[in-house]
């Protein structure tokens, strides 16, 4: 967008130089319009540039427009009264207070329990790789398969009856449990789940990342005199910083708008009670309660919360010229 | 400090497929305490794998390396006392200079952090580095870098220092001043050291003595010098020395040797030396003599077919028959190409070597035995 607009100011600068500089110009202006660089690259980036602005942010500001009516049930929407009344109740809903401590836990405890594991998983592949012989493969496949697959995979693993999961921990004389039924638990067995499918995806950029390291590294610094633990501590993990923060900003985002995983693992827009996020609850009020305003002023302060979780890694990318 | 022994020391690779490939083989060299030792050989000869296995980055597949008599193929390499240049520098690229430095100090000492400091800050200044101290590796040159990687294991003060090929990564101009710079750091250090290179100016200036490796067997450790003069084989003498030494192949005919195209005359100590084998004759260019007039024993009309003008000198390429070779001449004479002049082989200067092995029969004389040629 930015980028757009420099280029439209520096073309008007441009013209505006020549007509200045008097050259006579022999053409005609229709003509020295369509010869213009900006004209004639606009049929590539005009549609994909119209379909973001109309699908995208014109949807967020639409949105957002609604979130200040009072819609309701059936019929149109009266934008004849805006409010902020939605948001009043937003803050007053305990409903919604439950469900942002969950999409916080979410949050942090499946981007940090993914990073660990994904790096992990990296390392112990990078060595294999590097210093044998390995294959990857197999840790990715989780991330290929479709979240209704997986959480249909899930829904019989943690079955209370006959799941693999209670058949598993019966083993060491605990359980059965009521995985996905328990308000105490729940949220944790779908964490387990998110991070089962994750993994494999942090571990892919984190391998990336060590792969891009090269050995020497590796050996300087034991040659240096470090332990393999040292090593990793002061040489190879602090060189993979940028995987961590772009696979976190994935993690982070994907986490904040968990809503397909839980919709397929509960079969519907109710989660079982203690495990109720903000987009669960989002998508509840407004296609199951049709409480369209409300579900929208939802979605506005998740929309608020995604930009508040990627601003830092945006201006990062900026400071860095990377945008 | 060390006296660093390496005994009968072999690498066997294993493949893929399970084929062996030694890369090292039987390799025996004794080097002393502060000695300079290069390793050189054309790539692929198991110069660097050799280094490796000292540092310990390398398992040794049989034979022993010990450092002051104590045999270390057992002990990682982080504590082996041990510093390395690698060719790459391998600086870690998050971490500044000061950083990078200390790194090898902390992991491998139990010094506090003052006297890191003042370690770190005195070998920066005798590198010329100090005010690079606060700025990361991707700030700086490649010859700021190869100073730092220096420092990052002068400042360890090892048992041995290691280096594999540090200088290629440079342009020539800063090569031989860095080339000047580490033997004078070295000198002044007196640490031992293994350098491994492929550049055989490298190894004839730097070394005290020079290993020379081809297909992981051992050709000759020797002084330069002694390597050049006296080789104890053609791959040695063809080598070492640039442009390299001319080879003809020769049959011993009597009281000379026949070859294609030339016959040369030999006095009886050296004929006493060989027998009816094939042969090849060994020449240095700088050896071949352009003389006015024919006539002498080991004198021939060869024709010119390259002039190669270096400024002090002149590379001649020459034909006799079908043989080629190459002459250096002064560069002051005039040569033009396709002309014909007479070139002497003067006999004290020629060596000969078995044809089969490889093995020299016989190496130039030297007058008085001094290291120098002759005149």
């Amino acid at each position: 967008m930015k980028r757009v607009l420099a280029f439209l100011r520096r073309r008007r600068d441009e013209s505006r130089a020549r007509t200045d500089g008097g050259s006579t110009e022999s053409r005609s202006t229709a003509r020295r319009w369509l010869d213009n660089d900006f004209v004639r690259s606009a049929p590539f980036w005009g549609p994909p540039f119209l379909l973001m602005g109309f699908f995208v942010y014109a949807a967020i500001g639409w949105n957002f427009l609604l979130s200040l009516t009072d819609y309701t049930g059936f019929g149109g929407a009266d934008y004849s009264s805006l409010d902020f009344e939605n948001y009043r109740r937003l803050f007053e809903d305990p409903a919604i207070w439950e469900a942002t401590r969950n999409t916080f836990v979410l949050l942090v405890v499946f981007t940090i329990t993914c990073l660990l594991i994904g790096l992990g998983l990296a390392i112990l592949l990078d060595r294999q790789v590097r210093f044998g012989r390995g294959f990857r493969t197999i840790y990715l496949l989780p991330f290929a398969l479709s979240f209704i697959v997986t959480a249909q995979f899930w829904r019989w693993m943690y079955n209370v009856n006959d799941g693999i999961v209670n058949q598993f921990v019966g083993i060491f004389g605990i359980g059965p449990y009521n995985w996905l039924g328990n308000p105490q638990i729940v949220l944790g067995a779908v964490i387990f789940a998110l991070v089962w499918q994750f993994s494999g995806y942090t571990m892919v950029i984190y391998l990336a990342a060590l792969r891009s390291i090269p050995t020497d590294q590796y050996e300087a610094s034991r040659v240096d005199g470090a332990s393999t633990l040292r090593m990793y501590r002061r040489v190879i993990i602090p060189q993979l910083r940028p995987a961590m923060v772009s696979a976190s900003v994935t993690l982070v985002l994907f986490a904040l708008k968990a809503f397909d995983f839980l919709y397929a693992v509960f079969g519907g827009y109710r989660p079982r009670q203690g495990a109720d996020i903000l987009a669960t609850k989002m998508v509840r009020e407004a296609f199951g309660q049709s409480q369209w305003a409300y579900g929208s002023a939802i979605a506005i302060a998740l929309f608020v919360l995604s930009l508040a979780v990627i601003a830092p890694y945006l201006y990062n990318q900026y400071t860095r010229g990377n945008l | 400090m060390a006296h660093t022994k390496l005994d009968t020391v072999t690498k066997v690779f294993t493949e893929d497929d399970g084929s062996e490939i030694i890369a090292v083989d039987e390799v025996s060299i004794d080097i002393d305490d502060g000695e300079f030792l290069v390793l050189v050989g054309p790539s692929g000869c198991g110069k660097s794998t050799t280094l490796r296995m000292i540092a310990g980055l390398e398992s040794i597949t049989s034979g022993t390396i010990s450092l002051d008599d104590r045999v270390i193929n057992n002990i990682p390499a982080k504590d082996r006392d041990i510093a390395m240049v690698f060719q790459s520098y391998a600086l870690y690229p998050h971490m500044t200079v000061r950083e990078n430095m200390s790194f090898g100090l902390e992991e491998s000492t139990d010094m506090g952090d003052d006297e890191i400091r003042t370690r770190v800050e005195e070998t920066a200044e005798m590198m010329g580095i100090e005010r690079l101290l606060e700025r990361k590796p991707g700030e700086l040159s490649g010859g700021q870098q190869q100073r730092v990687a220096l420092g990052r294991s002068i400042v360890r003060d090892p048992a041995v220092f290691l280096m594999d090929e540090p200088l290629s990564n440079l342009d020539a101009k800063l090569r031989s001043s860095m080339r000047t710079e580490l033997q004078r750091i070295q000198d002044e250090l007196g640490v031992t050291t293994v350098y491994v290179t492929h550049d055989q100016t490298e190894a004839m200036t730097m070394g005290d003595r020079i290993a020379i490796l081809d297909g992981g067997v051992l050709q000759q450790v020797a002084t330069p010098l002694e390597c050049y003069h006296r080789p104890e084989n053609q791959f040695v003498a063809g080598f070492i020395g640039d442009p390299s030494m001319n080879f003809f192949d020769m049959r011993l005919e009597g009281e000379r040797l026949a070859g294609e195209g030339f016959e040369y005359p030999l006095s009886s100590d050296i004929t006493g030396k060989l027998d009816d084998s094939p042969v090849v004759l060994g020449i240095r260019p700088e050896d071949i003599e352009l003389i006015d007039g024919t006539g002498g024993d080991h004198e021939y009309a060869a024709e010119v077919l390259v002039v190669e003008p270096m400024g002090n000198e002149n590379n001649v390429h020459l034909r006799i028959g079908d043989t080629r070779f190459i002459a250096t001449v002064n560069g002051m004479r005039r040569i033009t190409e396709g002309e014909t002049v007479t070139i002497r082989l003067p006999e004290k200067a020629i060596h000969v070597f078995d044809r089969e092995t490889g093995e020299a029969l016989h190496n130039r004389r030297l007058d008085e035995e001094l290291a120098e040629p002759p005149v």
